[in-house]
């Protein structure tokens, strides 16, 4: 009861700071009107971002569906505008979503070979201690240069964004296994294959909950990252369109909806966790 | 004399054992470790803290190697760990991912046995332990008491002929100790003296080895000091501990704890003598 009563006023205080943080932007959109080209102003109050704002998303729409595209002609309208923004949207989860499978699992099998045997370790852990130090943001030209606008490349840079800090995690949540869970499996005839599936595997689990979480932190920026530069659509591309315009509105609009989005995946992620996380004292499931 | 017959279980030949300290000098954790424990023997070591009592035991269970010397379980050299030899550990080892009852089947899982007959033997020996009504609880419901007896049904499920036990009850209260003192007997005397299991056990209670060893070997900085045989009858009581050969031991024993002039036991030996 009493808990319930606090988790209730949290959410209210949480609420209250999200409206504030509201109110002050519109503020400074009244107090503020600088403008960056004649027409677009430095900082967009509300009543811009939902009418005009959203509708000029309607630009990026390529048509069907039965919605023209304002390159066939079309005035911006409502319907185009929302597809437009879930089309994008769509294709900048898709590569994030493959990136974050492909990434979390090679960085989870590698964290996972440095302690499985010393000739594993020996395979993989200095090269990925080196790919490690490389700067994400320094390696997306050169992705570009390989993969051109192939969304395999998009693909892998996000995975190589996430898998380094999946890797890490990995490696670091084995190296923090209680010895003596591993000693009871092996005293009670477990296999190397058996321990590390049911002893390593279940006792990293909270831990890499927490650095799944802040790979995807990273994994949104690199998807933004790899859109930038190579892609035909997405999130980023719209961003990169906006700013040869310096249409600040628009970008705003789109980092609003990462803002969303990224509340939403670590929302999911943790839901998803938690149930596999019955077994732990609830301090380790928060 | 049905342990002049009982062929030999556990064979320990000039066993040593050194570490390398932080600092870079060794520690001899065990020297010169060697007896042989018959079939069906239940052996308690004693020892104060350090002596290298946990080394042994894990040298037994194949999770460390000797330096030095032979190990011999069972007819065969000692190489690594192996369901004949189970272990229950001096620090809690049941797993908090697994619900009790599958912390008890885990032994036989690994080692392919059916489902069906699996949960049988489990919910068997959780049954032993009094604890067949928390079988779908998490560890984490459990308490430390409860958990020890999780830890004894699983080794006990799993049907190795060598159970090692190092201070189980080292961390339980007067009354929990002693009736887990009585469950691990029960289970060791189940079907009676023929089918035993051979059982080592670690204690740091002198009360403790003299009610449940039919021998205790003493050790002292990685020494094995005195190996005396308990040859009091079972089942054991209270009242056991009073007799004149238990007190003779006693004495025996703390006097190689360091503890001659322990206060009351003369009085004690009056008693019993009364
Ligand atoms: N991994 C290790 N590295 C270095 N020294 C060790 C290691 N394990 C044990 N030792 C040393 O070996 C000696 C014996 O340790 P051990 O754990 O066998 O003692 P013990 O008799 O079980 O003590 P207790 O009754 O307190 O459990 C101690 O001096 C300890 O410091
Ligand atoms: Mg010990």
């Amino acid at each position: 009861m009493k808990l319930g009563a606090r988790v209730v006023r949290d959410r209210w205080i949480s609420l209250g700071v999200f409206i504030a943080i509201a109110a002050i932007w519109q503020v400074l959109s009244v107090i503020y009107t600088v403008e960056a080209v004649p027409g677009e102003p430095m900082v967009a109050g509300w009543q811009v971002l939902f009418t005009k704002t959203f509708l000029s998303m309607a630009d990026y729409w390529a048509g069907g569906l039965g919605v023209p595209s304002v390159a066939e002609g079309a005035d911006r309208s409502y319907p185009a505008a929302a597809l437009s923004l879930a089309d994008h949207s769509l294709q900048t989860i898709i590569r994030l979503a493959s990136g974050l499978v492909v990434g979390g699992g090679i960085g989870l099998a590698l964290g996972l070979a440095v302690s499985w045997s010393r000739w594993t370790r020996r395979l993989v852990d200095l090269p990925v201690q080196f790919l490690r130090t490389l700067p994400l943001l320094a390696m997306v030209p050169l992705f570009q240069l390989w993969f051109g606008t192939n969304i395999a490349g998009e693909i892998l840079f996000v995975a190589y964004g996430i898998g380094v800090i999946v890797f890490a995690g990995t490696v670091n949540a084995v190296r923090n296994v209680p010895s003596i869970y591993i000693d009871n499996a092996r005293a009670l005839g477990a296999s190397r294959l058996t321990l590390y599936r049911t002893v390593i595997l279940p006792a990293i689990l909270p831990e890499m909950r927490s650095t799944v979480l802040l790979s995807l932190g990273t994994g949104w920026g690199a998807v933004l990252g790899a859109e930038y530069l190579g892609a035909q659509s997405g999130l980023g591309y719209v961003i990169v369109y906006a700013q040869q315009f310096a249409y600040l509105d628009r970008m705003f609009l789109i980092a609003l909806l990462f803002i969303v989005y990224t509340s939403i995946s670590y929302w999911g992620v943790s839901k998803l966790t938690a149930r596999m996380l019955d077994w732990a004292p609830p301090s380790q499931r928060l | 004399m049905s342990t002049n017959v009982a062929p030999r279980m556990i064979e320990l030949v000039h066993v040593e054992r050194s570490f390398r300290r932080a600092d870079g000098t060794d520690v001899k954790a065990v020297n010169d470790v060697s007896f042989v424990i018959p079939e069906g023997e239940f052996v308690c070591l004693v020892g104060p803290s350090g002596c290298g009592k946990s080394t042994l035991l894990q040298m037994l269970a194949g999770l460390l190697e000797p330096s030095d010397g032979d190990i011999v379980v069972g007819n065969k050299p000692v190489t690594g760990p192996g369901p004949d030899r189970g272990v229950v550990f001096q620090k809690d080892s049941v797993f908090p991912w697994m619900r009790v009852i599958d912390n008890v089947e885990y032994g036989l899982k690994c080692r392919g046995v059916p489902a069906a007959e699996r949960r049988e033997i489990a919910w068997t020996y959780l049954k032993h332990v009094g604890l067949s009504h928390v079988e779908r609880a998490w560890p984490r419901e459990l308490s430390g008491g409860m958990l020890k007896r999780v830890a004894i049904a699983t080794v006990f499920a799993n049907g190795g002929r060598v159970l090692m036990l190092d201070e189980p009850f080292g961390a339980l209260d007067y009354v929990t100790r002693h009736q887990l003192q009585d469950v691990l007997l029960n289970l060791w005397n189940a079907d009676g003296a023929g089918t035993r299991r051979t059982v080592i056990f670690v204690t740091h209670d002198v009360d403790e080895a003299l009610s449940l060893a039919d021998r205790i070997m003493v050790f002292r900085s990685g020494n094995k000091v005195d190996d005396i045989a308990v040859k009091v009858s079972r089942p054991r009581t209270t009242d056991s501990l009073l007799l004149p050969e238990m007190v003779e031991i006693k004495r025996k024993l703390l006097h190689h704890l360091g503890l001659d002039h322990a206060a009351g036991l003369d009085a004690v030996a009056d008693e019993a003598v009364a």
